[in-house]
């Protein structure tokens, strides 16, 4: 097997990176990027609305860096880690002027300074936005800024495994999938940035590569995942694309009606009604599909007519064309088809608020696949662009630092370790006959949403959980029709299956173990938050079909937890 | 809201090194929402998991899904089944790999040459000094932001290089794609490198035939033809032109000079100050040969209301 060495590798080309890619690079040091897309491909180019900060000069008067600790404290329910809030909003100003300063073309005010706009949950207006593709005009910026400094991209490789000795990687295995050619990565530092994990999901705004590769690949090399049982589902994604609506609809006057023609909001939130948080939002309307009062296919309508054409065009263009383009509704005319789905994953690879992991030396994690837990139990929008750079960032210097303090060791048996992950890997899906991994992933897909899904109680979760482990017996004996040596795709969608399934236990444990309702994840038979028993972070390793649970205490700094009332 | 499902046959054009190419025929059902992508995508998991392609924003932005849906360049995600369906009034739908690229496996191509010729227009930023360390800030007008904008979002899928003829016959063609990013950092007005990226743009922007397919084709509306339109603009800055920027030049302005003159393009004529006499004599035989000089030498008479050309003319 070819074996490359580089200082530092880094493994995902999205936003948080590219980013640690960024830092490690200007400290001199050689790094790698190992993504199995094209870095602009990555999930980083949906997002939408914006990235909030806070900007010394160039915010609200009223507002300061505190309300935005606060008002995402309250947001995440209180089992967000106080410092590492707050150092993301300290940091948000110079993020977004970084940004700037490289080229993102943010919208603008008349006297020329980064404009600003509203978002859920804000106390102040301080999210910075590019028209509604903001993630995309921040991962090209930062694509093409990296593209010009010496770092080696390995653009549709795909990362099969990490290589460790007792206490430290040492390196990962990775595919080239057009080749099909194993190569072993040796490293002293490895960053997880590999994004979340929404094609758990039958439904989900995630792109189809979102496979949660990063968790399970840790998880197998022994790294543990904090809080995995937080799944956010956003209220009004696109029926059936699943392509995200954004809450700035409602904030306009959108209002959500059932197959009757009602604003059944009127139920669930008489005062706040569809300006309702996210959560109660996502349950009402599954509420009412379920009870026969959604469409036929299962979906409400969100219904914009009563606003008038010009005020759709102009003030929802997104939602507007989105419709049109991807569901062939006109909103103008009728109301756009949503239903929720999964959204973002607050859940990740431990890591301490300068994006290292205490259970092995030399693994980092940042973005989505991290949990440095700025975003508890329920993330606010537009903190996930700023945690991805601001985090990023960090990472990479702290890998830099670790880099000059960390010299290389000699270690055995390196190369048969890199040759078993090729043939694990392989073993995996031999076999001449079986299943496809359509079938399992379809299953895995349903049961995930059914089960593990908006609403939670005991006895579902734990009948998800055996079928979850019963779907990975059944893929040990997974097989792949196409025997080609040449960017075998089916080889590879197996082998996300793999860490999907390896995820997905995970989730489904640590969720039934949690016995109350916070943020996101919503207890039928425990409604309510729990603080005497579980302000506290859930820290799960993966030892085969048993996941090992322990807990933290939340960090709290000056904010002591109070009622979720908005 | 009614969601009648359709059964419809979706013909797809595969190949491997192991087996060559051949066509292979799937059915499903799809209802008005069904996007090509998701065609795709149940097609493998439920029915041919060797079937490859590339998928992954399902919203036109991440740029992986491009190839031929019956015989036209789009983005898979960005295509309804049954609008294909109806517009070409048959329940058949064929896909095929994107054109130029070459094919790796069934739709996904081989994307290097693309990706070269875009980071040769250095599509990146290069801002002063001061901003950089952070001892100023960039200030940028509301309207020159939208106009950036609109060439910045290029996704880097390639369909407009597919469907490119010149980018087919002359290889010192950068192509649509990298044209639209070279010209979007050219008219940033925070960008220190102008001439060295004119350097870059000016020879092979005279290159584009002006056939306007880059434009039909993208999925963002980026115009590429529009941002080599500009470019050229720029020629008169550049030091030292190359012989196709040359004779780029003197043609745009014999046309400029015919138009005024006589109110018409005197083909003839342009062609001459264009070329010079003598290439003009040399190319004058091989129109005599091939039966076409009769056209080089037809005569036309002025418009009549030059005055009002002119005005036109000068109002631009």
């Amino acid at each position: 097997m070819e074996k490359l060495s580089y200082d530092a590798i880094v493994i995902g080309g999205g936003l948080a990176g590219l980013m640690a890619a960024h830092e490690i690079a200007v400290s001199g040091y050689k790094v790698a990027v190992i993504s199995k897309v094209f870095p602009t491909r990555s999930h980083s180019s949906s997002a939408e609305g914006g990235i909030a900060a806070y900007i010394d000069g160039n915010s609200d008067p009223n507002d300061n860096p505190d309300y935005m600790t606060y008002d995402t404290i309250k947001g995440g329910d209180f089992l967000v880690d106080q410092d590492a809030a707050e150092l993301l909003s300290k940091k948000s100003g110079e993020i977004v002027r970084i940004m700037e300063s490289w080229g993102t073309l943010f919208n603008r005010q008349p006297d020329g300074r980064v404009a600003i706009r509203y978002f859920g949950g804000q106390t102040y207006p301080r999210t910075r936005f590019v028209g509604d593709k903001t993630g995309m005009a921040l991962l090209h910026t930062l694509f093409q800024r990296v593209s010009g400094l010496d770092i080696d991209f390995y653009s549709e490789w795909f990362a099969l495994d990490l290589i460790r000795d007792d206490k430290r990687v040492v390196g990962v295995v990775a595919m080239e999938m057009k080749s099909m050619t194993p190569a072993f990565f040796k490293t002293r530092a490895i960053v997880m940035a590999t994004g979340g994990m929404g094609m758990l999901y039958a439904h989900s705004t995630n792109a189809y590569i979102n496979t949660g590769d990063g968790y399970a690949i840790a998880l197998r090399a022994g790294a543990a995942l904090k809080d995995p049982e937080f799944v956010q589902f956003h209220p009004t994604a696109l029926y059936p694309s699943d392509i995200l609506i954004s809450e700035a609809a409602r904030g306009e006057g959108a209002i959500l009606i059932n197959n009757k023609g009602e604003r059944f909001m009127v139920r669930y939130a008489p005062r706040k009604l569809d300006l309702a948080p996210r959560d109660i939002t996502s349950r009402a309307i599954i509420t009412e599909i379920r009870e026969g009062r959604g469409f036929p296919g299962g979906y409400v309508g969100l219904d914009l007519r009563h606003l008038g054409e010009d005020y759709i065009k102009e003030r929802l263009a997104l939602a507007y064309e989105a419709a049109m383009n991807f569901s062939g509704v006109d909103a103008t005319k009728e109301p756009i088809p949503v239903r929720p789905a999964q959204h973002y994953y607050m859940g990740g690879i431990d890591v301490d608020i300068t994006g290292q992991n205490p259970d092995l030396i030399g693994l980092f994690a940042a973005g989505e696949a991290a949990c440095v837990s700025v975003h508890g139990a329920n993330r606010l929008g537009s903190n996930s662009l700023l945690e991805t750079l601001v985090f990023g960032r960090e990472t990479g210097r702290t890998v830099a630092k670790f880099l000059s303090e960390h010299k290389e060791e000699d270690s055995n048996n390196l190369d048969k370790e890199a040759e078993k992950v090729v043939d694990d890997a392989y073993k995996f899906v031999k076999s001449e006959s079986g299943v496809h991994f359509g079938e399992i992933l379809n299953k895995l897909r349903n049961v995930m949403w059914e089960k593990v899904g908006i609403f939670r109680d005991e006895d579902n979760m734990k009948d998800a959980l055996s079928q979850i482990i019963e779907l990975r017996k059944m893929s040990s004996s997974m097989y792949v029709l196409d025997k080609s040596s040449t960017y075998n795709t089916e080889f590879f969608n197996a082998l996300e299956l793999r860490n999907m399934l390896d995820l997905a236990i995970v989730i489904g444990r640590t969720a039934i173990e949690r016995k109350e309702s916070r943020g996101a994840h919503f207890r039928t038979d425990y409604p309510e938050r729990d603080d005497n028993n579980w302000l506290k972070h859930t820290i799960a390793y993966l030892k085969g079909e048993t996941v090992e649970i322990t807990y933290k205490p939340v960090r709290i700094t000056k904010w002591k937890p109070e009622p979720r009332v908005y | 809201m009614s969601e009648e499902e359709k059964e419809i046959v979706i013909k797809i054009k595969r190949s491997s090194k192991e087996k060559g190419n051949w066509w292979q025929e799937y059915k499903l059902k799809v209802d008005r929402f069904t996007q090509m992508t998701e065609v795709l995508r149940r097609i493998k998991t439920e029915q041919d998991p060797t079937l490859a392609y590339r998928a992954s924003c399902h919203m036109a932005v991440c740029g992986s899904c491009g190839m031929k849906i019956n015989g036209e360049p789009r983005l898979a995600c960005k295509t309804l089944a049954l609008d294909i369906v109806k517009k070409y009034g048959k329940n058949e739908i064929t896909l095929e790999p994107m054109d130029y690229f070459p094919i790796i496996k069934d739709l996904i191509v081989d994307w290097t040459d693309f990706y070269n010729r875009m980071f040769k227009v250095k599509p990146r930023l290069y801002p002063s000094k001061e901003v950089l360390e952070g001892k100023a800030d960039h200030r940028l007008k509301p309207e020159d932001q939208r106009e950036l904008w609109k060439f910045e979002q290029c996704i880097w899928c390639g369909l407009c290089v597919s469907a490119c003829p010149s980018v087919k016959n002359d290889p010192e063609f950068l192509g649509p794609a990298a044209h639209a990013k070279g010209y979007r950092f050219l008219a940033d007005p925070r960008d220190t490198i102008f001439d060295e990226r004119l350097k870059i743009l000016i020879d092979s922007s005279w290159r584009c035939t002006y056939c306007y397919q880059c434009f039909n084709v993208c999925p963002r509306d980026i115009e590429p033809v529009t941002t080599i339109k500009k470019t050229r603009a720029y020629t008169k800055f550049v030091k030292e032109k190359t012989p196709v920027s040359l004779t780029g030049e003197k043609h745009a302005e014999a046309i400029a000079k015919s138009i005024e003159d006589t109110g018409k393009i005197e083909e003839a004529k342009v062609y001459i100050s264009t070329y010079g006499l003598l290439t003009a004599i040399t190319d004058m035989i091989y129109a005599m040969q091939n039966g076409k000089l009769k056209y080089a030498l037809v005569t036309d008479t002025k418009v009549k209301n030059m005055t009002q050309i002119r005005k036109i003319m000068e109002g631009e």
